[in-house]
């Protein structure tokens, strides 16, 4: 679908990226700074790379050697910005129509009425940009760029400007958008949590240089990107199961390498479906025996079968079924005495375990 | 008391004419300079910059004496408009519009880069991925965004065109009824015995047109701010 092969250089900052997509939605993750955004303005035609190509379905974007450049308002791409971009002098619906009435009728996708139900935004039509919320200017900036019919479609941190309880709000339009409209799209974010509620395919950024690209679990996995899971604070990041809901006592309970874990009761937990949990190393406690009267309700059984002294203190590898990292200070790994092949409980809060992206089938 | 002589009068209207087309000419290539200066990076843009702004530092006459040397009849340039077309800008109306524009062409550039420079790129960049070409973003989101500093830029040029003296004077002379704007006549009085009264009633007129001119684009500023829907 889109495969490119780009060099760019903007005074000290460098980018080199080579890779091809071909999933539905592929997230492009990276920290800020890290060129997702001027990857994204190199496909849209916002900026030109210094060399490459650039290919979608087919069809050259660009080619320095060839010296075809296609410029942005015909490549037929769309983007959405985190910052909107709504064009303040023009009401709602003008905005809407403003791709919409540039394209020919036979190539338009969709139509008006539709793209406002999808997004429910019918209610703003006469109102000005200035006016609208945070969340329906993000809904406006998706529908404006949807109605221009892109045969690809860039989402640029739509969600980073908004705060946690609009986040939420945004990303069912998100998904809707992705499941009804079949446009391929790239999610750029810093938050894997976000990424992971559209998809699991990931094209991993750093410093102007592509480190990965594929599921979610091998690029996080150990054979993936070396450091990278880790950096993420991603360094335990397991699929369980979910088992049952003790509604008294405020837990869900689920499957984890054949150990039962609790985790903060919530509804969205599916008895019977999966998804993606998460714990920080450095939120991991050892015990060399159960312990009583504590308030930490996961208490995992496991072996060490590694140990690495770090900067910071010690990283221990430990199996509970698969493994298990978890970062203890050098005198608590002395004052415990811990050699390979101990037999430990590892202790974490419910609270501790975070829930990434979607529930999955 | 208040009723002016048909001298006085015609500065006024004259002095009305020559701020109005100096605007008028000075408007399209306002906002294309000001556009390059906000948007474009090249090759001697500083020295551009340098030469727009040459008129707002040099004395008034000097760029009087200048565009006579240029424009007049025996001037360089002007001698060829003459024995070409039989057109003469010196101590005609038309010279006056010529050196009004001049003086007041940085101020018209300033504002208008200004205004243009604060509109985000990204914002053009958006209306391009719609599928809006260059020329078409131009006129669909930067001209309109544009506007309140387009207008303040036209208010300021044309205040300047009112009060301009030294370059009108050197350049197309003091003549009545041609060339003696609201300032010149002003100065004329002024020179002249029994003269004050007209100097006094003329000064009233500046005052008010001045401040009109303010008031005006005070108005049509916060209508613009309002109608692009900024804050």
């Amino acid at each position: 679908m889109l495969s490119l092969e780009v060099q760019f250089q903007r005074g000290n900052f460098n980018l080199e990226a080579n890779f091809a997509l071909d999933n539905p939605v592929t997230g492009l993750f990276g920290a800020s700074g890290s060129g997702k955004s001027t990857l994204l303005s190199l496909i849209a035609g916002l900026a030109n790379p210094d060399k490459g190509w650039l290919n979608l379905s087919d069809n050259l974007l660009f080619h320095s050697a060839k010296k075809i450049n296609i410029p942005p308002d015909k490549r037929n791409i769309g983007v959405v910005f985190q910052d909107n971009q709504l064009f303040p002098h023009l009401p709602v619906n003008k905005n809407l129509q403003y791709g919409y009435k540039r394209i020919e009728k036979k190539q338009r996708r969709f139509e008006m009425l539709e793209i406002v139900d999808l997004l429910e935004i019918g209610h703003l039509l006469k109102k000005r940009p200035t006016q609208l919320s945070g969340g329906e200017k993000q809904r406006v900036g998706l529908g404006r760029a949807l109605l221009a019919s892109p045969r690809f479609l860039l989402l640029d941190e739509p969600l980073a400007a908004l705060d946690q309880g609009l986040k939420e709000q945004i990303l069912p339009f998100l998904k809707r958008v992705k499941d009804e409209l079949e446009i391929p799209m790239v999610y750029i974010s810093h938050s894997m949590d976000e990424i992971l509620h559209l998809t699991d395919h990931l094209v991993v950024i750093n410093n102007g240089r592509i480190l990965g690209t594929g599921h979610f679990y091998d690029v996080l996995g150990e054979n993936g990107i070396q450091g990278f899971a880790s950096t993420m604070g991603l360094e335990n990041t397991f699929r369980a199961t979910i088992v049952g809901h003790e509604l008294e006592s405020g837990l869900t309970i689920a499957n984890l390498f054949g150990n039962h874990i609790f985790l903060p009761l919530s509804k969205k937990y599916i008895i019977g479906k999966h998804c993606y949990i998460s714990i920080r190393s450095s939120e991991i406690a050892i015990a060399k025996q159960h312990i009583k009267h504590i308030s930490i309700q996961n208490q995992i059984k496991g072996k060490i079968f590694h140990f690495v002294p770090n900067e910071t203190g010690i990283t221990v590898y430990i199996d509970i079924g698969g493994p298990l990292v978890v970062n203890v200070t050098r005198k608590a790994f002395a004052d415990l005495e811990l050699r390979e092949s101990d037999e430990v409980h590892c202790l974490i809060k419910a609270q501790s375990f975070s829930c990434l992206g979607k529930i999955l089938d | 008391m208040f009723e002016l002589t048909p001298e006085e009068y015609s500065a006024m209207m004259l002095s009305l004419k020559v701020s109005t087309w100096s605007v008028i000419i000075i408007l399209a290539p306002g906002i294309f300079t000001g556009w390059l200066l906000a948007r474009r990076n090249f090759i001697g843009k500083s020295l551009l910059d340098g030469i727009l702004h040459l008129p707002l530092v040099l004395p008034p006459v000097v760029t009087g004496y200048l565009l006579l040397l240029l424009l007049g009849k025996q001037g360089f340039f002007g001698s060829w408009l003459y024995e070409t077309f039989g057109i003469t800008l010196a101590f005609s109306w038309h010279g006056a519009v010529i050196a009004t524009a001049l003086m007041s062409f940085p101020l018209m550039v300033r504002s208008i880069r200004l205004s243009i420079s604060t509109i985000e790129i990204k914002m053009e960049q958006a209306a391009r991925s719609l599928g809006a070409s260059a020329f078409n973003t131009f006129f669909t989101i930067t001209l309109p965004l544009a506007v309140p500093g387009i207008i303040t830029g036209c208010i300021l040029a044309f205040a300047r065109s009112l009060g301009e003296f030294g370059a009108t004077i050197t350049f197309v002379g003091n003549i009545e009824g041609e060339t003696r704007t609201l300032p010149l006549a002003i100065y004329t009085y002024i020179q002249i015995p029994d003269g004050s009264e007209s100097a006094q009633r003329l000064l009233v007129i500046s005052v008010i047109l001045a401040f009109s001119a303010l008031l005006f684009s005070d108005l049509i500023e916060r209508r613009t701010t309002h109608w692009i829907g900024a804050k």
